[in-house]
């Protein structure tokens, strides 16, 4: 007997959408770095092409941060204390990229400046040859007000610029239409929501190759499913010819992982939870590599450990490339 | 194409007996078109009918039931390919791989220690489903010993990794008034492993290189009757895994291929190359049954038992919280008190973003029947009775000194209510968003 | 189109281009061809003529065919025995103008006579012009701001895109009045759209106005001088092509979707203060090409039909014909009617009440000891109505208080009060009434110590002895729904204006219209038909967790969840484009009885991912409509009566399906089609397409009790409606039975219709 193994015909594919430039496009970067394209569920190459892989990015801060765990100020130790040399210790760690979030406030509590902003990403940008993505602290005022001159320091860096959301987008899309970078779309776990914002964005004259989707997952054991579920969904519906749920979606388990008890916490927790690191890596591991098989194209990790990790996963399910 | 519940109808004997344990024939009719119940429910159904009832009647991944001397595993009978579709069903079984060439005491002290497992996961008790042993010393008595051994401490359910018919048979001894999984026929053995899986009663895993294999297998021993069968497709590495595992999924649901219409058996921890944790992560979201871990940690073992626990959920009967009063980050009289409702991921925003926040704060949890603020709110669940009702339930009054009570933004139609309902409160209408619960304390709370 | 228009610009188009000509000739000679040409500050070269030829112009050797180009452009003047058409020619020598513009000012720039010289200005903000490239040009002090650079055009572009600037304003010539220069100056200002002043009349400009009443000019009051000369008119338009170019991601030589984009995005309009002469009206031909309106303050002939802009292209206000107690009344008429005409937006970001005001205070409740006083209620009455009517019936933003404020009756007293709602728009229509007229409730709850209940004529205000101690009165109210239905429905509403009466016999007045028009509604909402329409309406609000339930929404059957009928999505559609609500062409009718549109059926394929082929909109027999969750009422065949039963989301009894409403809820929802299942809204029972296919209301053998009650009037009509006036007693409930057997035994005691009836399977 010899089975046939079903294959699934799909009629449309995930869009190609390319951060970062290089001297010759504009830019200052060493190479660009491609995701999307496949026209197939996440990995099922018997049936469709994967043509790039998921882009593993590691989170900087412009500066040390006040909150993060101190299994994390371990792991990256004093190259914490300038963005410039954080951005290195994450390239030799392995990230395709620099993910950067933008403080709220400086180390005394005073608001993040413009200034400050820009001279944080100049040094990033100056420190590495890594596509960069740049995000505010998450308050729609402060947000724009550092994204742009962000984007006027980057321009032609084809930086992701973020966080888009339903109620403040227009300042950052406007931005990156000045100064020609990509924007992340980022919507509650919600398909129908995720779409609209990808449509307005558009609408604003962004083009779709230049529009990363973020659908918000939640944390392993703090609502993941539901971000797991919209992420199936909104990939069936690309692969199903869905133009505006073609894009490729980038997904954060870094910051969600580390914010929960399971790895924040090493006192106090029931025993059986286990050892703290161990626990916390699997956490922030875990939460990942679901998202990898619901379809991420773009993770951003913390620990440079779950990155090597996570690494390995890809390798195998793509054939390893170096 | 599936029948619908009026075509199942037509074909029932439309006598409303009640025998199936659904109140009528159409309930039933319609729980069957929704592959939720089973055929065989109805004793009077004629033979005429349930031929025609056929592919209604039977799902299409067999269930497959492992039982110890308490408490039971079953997998299978999964219906769709993606949970957003309908649900999974059944949870994978996590297991632990223990061998018989350990000494007896300390087989016994690992068995006890992982059968001792336990952590609470919103209430929801998480623990290791069973052993599995396997005869690694090729030698029955040992074999039998070390069931005795694992037996002794744990009344979980039991794998026997047992390739041959004489091992098989001591294993089945051993762990007799159980029901073990036996592992695995093959194509050698197949013949006295099915004559004792059959004698025993137990179901029988299936081994062999490829699906062409497993599935010649499988028909061979439904043949020789044993009817319950599981998939070891041998798979070792996370893209073998995601493309065995799918394929079988698929042929299964998709085209009801019979022969690979059983639940799968993987063991993630067998090439040491991989990291376990991470593949039997992949299995767990994509279509493992039985998953036989190599190495047994708490820490590792918790994700896992939470992923599955999330994969599993009815993404149509969210996760509830226990309805109560919440402490988060050990407040104390004159710490806020934050109304909301017990649907998790509200419950887990909101204390999220409280912890994080760094504010000592007082939680009660509402019983809203698991819905989010504005779904109960819109439904009647999440009115100013039931708030003020659970607060004297969870007796606030004792637990806060002041009489101040926060509720979500989006319910504030609820406020005036609410101050009827309760006396001498006042009620503070706070953001619509988790988000902004610290700038909100920041700028309305003063203590 | 008018001749006297077209003259005009084809004539100053003529004379313009020749002078460009001698100039280049005479710049040829004297500079030679290889001299730099250049705007400084900017990498779009002259970016006007790269926007339209894609011209990379940086000499002045590279002049002369864009020069040729401009003549191609030209026409004769038309001779007085023709008529039609001038349009197209009017557009072509607008081009030609513009052409010749940029062409003068770059020349102007290499002979240092940009920008343009006004001593002893300083300018609050400008390009700066160190570049040694600027030919030795007017130094930093006492000159007009020239050509904006790149810089300032991406900082207010971004302002111009993500909507915190409306759009821009372009002023030629010079105002009645210094008074009046500064008043339109301040309005254009107070709604942040960026102001650009050129050209003057017979030698006085509006910036001499400006200037000389003391107004700081410059990039940071968003008022930026060009030139007292018509032809800097070009640096406008010259930062409209770059914003093309820069946001819209357009290349030079995409002449055409630079165009569009000016016109689908940048809400600009010029606004010409005094007389036109030839040259005027041929820049304004050009700034039409952007879909820029023009709008003066002079006797000039109209442009009304719409097509090259979004509205009128050219409109004429004179001055002293607007209504207005004086010139700045006048001034501020003028100004908002530019907006109108452009369909730019006014931004209200706060309500301005002397009481807190958000959505945190929409619960309160105003107790009688704390009341100041009410309307409506036991002792008095309120309405509220609101009206579309034409946008030039009404003043955008005028409140008034007809009628004695509520400070002449006691503390805990009461008094009559309507309010009148009057909307215009240029999207707005008469079937949206009432969606918008339900608002005010939301709206005016959210003002700290004011309750709100009711509508219609049964709303019941209370104000708080707290609010109106700090001042909290009448016109207030007009002040919250001015701003929110700004804010909220902008998209719909251009302008706003409030009236609430006090005054006896002007309330009672209202208020009989007020019913007429609820009556009107009544009748209009009850009398439209699924066959009067040629559109439905999607709701896929549901689908965070039915992911593949689509609501399909009908005039004859509004939401499951009873929220939102046909009208209500219609204004949502129009309010929310791109949301939940999407416009289904019915498309072709395959069976009219069932309800089978090839439309539908399309978009319930596409909404539900697939797992929906077919809905038959009228059955529920046969591909029914999905449900999410939030039904109000389930239906479900109880084949032994032939019939079926609904019941209410209220009702926690057992029904004759032998499962009560919770239970059933989970055979109906998830988005599954099931025969024989159906959540539904409970005002569908009353419908007449209400599973019209499988025989109608008469197939009701069992009803909610407390659906017999809440509906009792309705149902006594569909009763009527269907030829039998007892039906309803025939149809049992609740208290009469909850299994078959008793069902039955009531429907044969009572001969209900449905056992008589064609069987149903």
């Amino acid at each position: 007997m010899t089975i046939e193994i079903p294959k699934e015909k799909y009629t449309g594919a995930v869009r190609e959408v390319t951060l970062g430039a290089t001297a010759d496009e504009g830019g200052t970067r060493a190479h660009t770095l491609t995701i999307g394209g496949e026209s197939t569920l996440p990995y099922l190459q018997f049936e469709g092409t994967i043509p790039n892989r998921p882009a593993l990015a590691l989170e900087i801060r412009d500066r040390k941060p006040d909150d993060w765990s101190p299994l994390l100020l371990q792991a990256w130790g004093e190259a914490m204390d300038d963005p410039g040399e954080w951005a290195k210790a994450a390239e030799a760690a392995g990230a395709d990229l620099i993910y950067m979030v933008l403080s709220l406030t400086d180390a005394d509590g005073e608001p993040n400046t413009p200034e400050y902003a820009r001279a944080a990403v100049r040094k990033v940008l100056d420190a590495t040859s890594l596509p960069m993505a740049v995000v505010g602290p998450g308050q729609a005022e402060i947000d724009n007000e550092l994204i742009v001159p962000v984007a006027e320091e980057a321009e032609g860096e084809r930086l992701l610029l973020g966080i888009c959301e339903e109620k403040n987008y227009r300042t950052i899309v406007a931005a990156a239409l000045a100064h020609n970078h990509l924007v992340q779309s980022k919507t509650p776990m919600d398909v129908n929501l995720s779409k609209q914002l990808v449509i307005l964005i558009h609408d604003m004259g962004l083009p779709l190759e230049r529009i990363v989707m973020d659908p918000t997952t939640g944390a392993l054991g703090y609502g993941i499913e539901y971000g797991y579920s919209v992420m199936e969904r909104l990939r069936l519906a690309a692969l199903g010819g869905d133009q505006m749920t073609q894009q490729p979606m980038l997904v954060n388990p870094g910051e969600e992982a580390w914010r929960v008890k399971e790895a924040k916490v090493g006192e106090g927790v029931p025993e059986n939870w286990g050892d703290w690191e161990r626990r916390a890596l699997d956490w922030e591991a875990v939460t990942a590599i679901a998202l990898v098989h619901s379809g991420a194209n773009m993770l951003v990790l913390r620990h440079p450990e779950t990155l090597r990790r996570v690494r390995s996963v890809l390798d195998d399910l793509l054939g390893s490339q170096s | 194409m599936a029948l619908t519940g009026l075509e199942i109808y037509k074909l029932l004997p439309q006598t409303n007996c009640k025998d199936c344990g659904y109140p009528t024939c159409l309930a039933f009719a319609m729980k069957l078109a929704a592959k939720q119940a089973a055929l065989k429910d109805c004793p009077h159904v004629s033979e005429e009918a349930a031929a025609k009832l056929e592919s209604a009647s039977a799902p299409p991944i067999t269930l497959v039931e492992l039982k110890g001397d308490d408490g039971a595993v079953k997998v299978g009978n999964e219906t769709v390919l993606f949970r957003h579709e309908k649900t999974f069903y059944h949870k994978p079984g996590l297991f632990w791989r223990l061998r018989d060439t350990e000494d007896g005491d300390e087989l016994k002290r690992a068995a006890a220690e992982a059968d001792a497992y336990h952590v609470d996961y919103v209430g929801i008790d998480l623990y290791l489903d069973g052993f599995a042993v396997e005869a690694a010393s090729s030698d029955p008595a040992t074999f039998n010993a070390a069931i005795s051994a694992v037996k002794s401490v744990s009344k979980k359910p039991l794998i026997l990794i047992a390739p041959s018919g004489d091992l098989a048979k001591a294993g089945i001894e051993a762990a007799a008034g159980s029901r073990p999984l036996l592992h695995a026929a093959n194509g050698e053995n197949w013949e006295e492993m099915a004559e004792v899986a059959k004698e025993a009663g137990v179901p029988l895993a299936v081994q062999a290189e490829d699906l062409d294999g497993l599935a010649e297998l499988t028909q061979k021993l439904k043949e020789a009757g044993v009817e319950e069968l599981v998939l070891d497709p041998g798979v070792t590495s996370y893209r073998d895994s995601l493309e065995q595992l799918t394929s079988i999924r698929r042929l299964a649901l998709k085209q009801t291929f019979r022969p690979l219409g059983f639940p799968v058996i993987t063991f993630p921890g067998a090439n040491s190359e991989v990291d376990e944790t991470l593949l039997a992560a992949e299995q767990i979201a994509k279509y493992g049954g039985l998953i036989v871990l190599e190495e047994f940690n708490p820490a590792s073992l918790y994700a896992l038992l939470v992923l599955r626990q999330n994969i599993y959920t009815d993404p149509q009967k969210p996760i509830q919280v226990q309805p109560g009063i919440y402490e988060i980050n050990s407040p104390d009289e004159n710490a806020p008190l934050m109304a909301t409702t017990n649907f998790s991921i509200t419950y887990f925003s909101i204390a999220n973003e409280v912890e994080g926040s760094g504010w000592p704060g007082w939680l009660l949890v509402t019983d809203a029947e698991g819905m989010s603020v504005l779904t109960a709110w819109a439904a009647g669940k999440f009115d100013a009775e039931r708030i003020a009702k659970d607060a004297k339930t969870f007796d606030v009054e004792g637990k806060v000194s002041h009489r101040k009570l926060i509720i979500p933004g989006h319910v504030a139609v609820l406020s005036g209510e609410l101050e009827e309902e309760m006396p001498g409160w006042e009620i503070m209408v706070g953001p619509r968003e988790a988000v902004d619960i610290n700038s909100y304390l920041k700028a309305m709370w003063s203590n | 189109m008018s001749r006297y228009i077209a003259t005009r610009a084809i004539r100053g188009a003529n004379a313009i281009v020749h002078e460009a000509d001698l100039m280049l000739q005479r710049a040829m000679e004297e500079k030679g061809p290889d001299t730099p040409v250049a705007f400084p500050n900017t990498a779009y070269y002259l970016p006007f003529i790269l926007g339209m030829t894609g011209r990379e112009v940086s000499k002045i050797g590279e002049l002369p065919p864009v020069l040729e180009h401009a003549k191609s452009l030209l026409h004769p003047v038309p001779p007085d025995a023709r008529w039609t058409p001038y349009l197209g020619e009017t557009l072509d020598s607008g081009m030609a103008t513009l052409f010749a513009e940029e062409i003068i000012m770059a020349l102007k720039f290499v002979y240092g006579l940009q920008p343009e010289p006004m001593p002893g200005l300083e300018l609050a903000g400008s390009t700066s012009f160190t570049s040694p490239d600027n030919g030795g040009g007017p130094s930093a002090d006492g000159h007009l701001n020239g050509p904006i650079d790149d810089i300032q055009l991406r900082s207010w572009g971004i302002q111009l895109v993500d909507g915190r600037m409306p759009g821009f304003a372009a002023i030629v010539g010079c105002a009645k009045s210094n008074e009046v220069a500064v008043k339109i100056v301040r309005e254009l200002q107070r709604r942040n759209i960026l102001t650009f002043l050129i050209g003057n009349v017979n030698g006085r400009s509006i910036i001499h106005q400006l200037v000389e009443e003391g107004v700081e000019l410059g990039y940071d009051t968003y008022t930026v001088p060009f030139g007292t000369d018509t032809i800097s008119a070009i640096y406008p338009l010259g930062f409209a092509t770059r914003s093309a170019l820069t946001f819209g991601g357009m290349k030079g030589g995409q002449a055409r979707d630079i165009l569009l984009y000016n016109k689908n995005r940048v809400f600009a309009f010029v606004l010409a203060l005094g007389e036109v002469d030839d040259l005027k009206y041929a820049t304004a031909a050009g700034a039409i090409n952007f879909g820029f309106p023009v709008i003066a303050d002079t006797i000039i002939p109209e442009i009304l039909p719409t097509g090259v802009t979004d509205y009128e292209h050219v409109i004429s206000m004179p001055f002293n014909e607007i209504e207005g107690a004086d010139d700045l009344e006048r001034a501020e008429r003028l100004v908002q009617k530019c907006i109108e005409v452009r369909g730019v937006k006014v931004q209200i970001t706060e309500v301005p009440v002397p009481v807190p005001y958000g959505s945190a205070f929409e619960g309160e409740v105003v107790r009688r000891a704390d009341m100041q006083v009410e309307f409506g209620g036991k002792n008095s009455r309120a309405y509220e109505y609101l009206r579309m009517v034409d946008l030039d019936e009404i003043e955008d933003g005028k409140i008034e208080l007809i009628g004695s404020d509520f400070d002449t009756v006691e503390e805990g007293g009461y008094m009559d009060m309507g309010i009148l709602v009057e909307v215009a728009g240029r999207k707005m229509e008469k079937d949206f009434e009432p969606v918008l007229e339900r608002q005010i409730h939301y709206f005016i709850n959210g003002a700290s110590g004011v309750q709100h209940i009711g509508q219609r004529d049964i709303a019941w205000i209370r104000i708080s002895k707290g609010a109106a101690e700090k001042g909290f009165n009448l016109k207030h109210f007009g002040d919250i729904l001015y701003a929110r239905f700004h804010g909220d429905f902008g998209t719909i509403v251009d302008k706003v204006q409030v009236k609430i009466f006090t005054e006896p016999e002007v309330y009672a007045e209202w208020l009989e219209k007020a019913r007429a028009a609820y009556d009107e509604r009544n009748v209009r909402i009850g009398t439209m038909t699924d066959e009067s329409v040629d559109q439905f309406y999607s709701c896929t609000l549901c689908q965070s967790f039915a992911p593949d339930h689509v609501c399909i929404i009908s005039p004859e059957r509004l939401g499951l969840c009873g929220a939102y009928n046909w009208l209500d999505c219609k204004a949502s559609f129009q309010i929310n484009p791109t949301g939940p609500n999407q416009p289904i062409i019915k498309g072709d009718i395959s069976d009219q009885d069932k309800g089978y549109f090839s439309g539908v059926n399309e978009y319930a394929v596409s909404a539900s991912h697939g797992s929906v082929n077919e809905v038959a909109v009228y059955s529920i027999m046969e591909n029914p409509m999905t449900a999410c969750g939030c039904f109000e009422c389930i239906a479900m065949l109880i084949p032994e009566a032939n019939g079926i039963m609904i019941v209410s989301r209220e009702d926690t009894s057992m029904t004759p399906a032998g499962m009560t409403f919770s239970t059933l809820a989970g055979v109906a929802g998830g988005g599954l089609q099931t025969p024989g299942v159906m959540g539904h809204g409970k005002f569908y029972i009353t419908s007449p397409k209400f599973i019209s296919a499988d025989g109608g209301f008469k197939r009701v053998v069992w009803l909610s009790s407390i659906l017999k009650e809440q509906m009792a009037d309705q149902l006594k009509e569909v009763a009527e409606r269907e030829g039998d006036p007892d039906l309803i007693d025939k149809i049992a409930d609740e208290t009469v039975c909850t299994d078959v057997e008793g069902l039955l035994k009531h429907l044969q005691e009572k001969g209900h219709p449905a056992l008589e009836m064609e069987p149903m399977m």
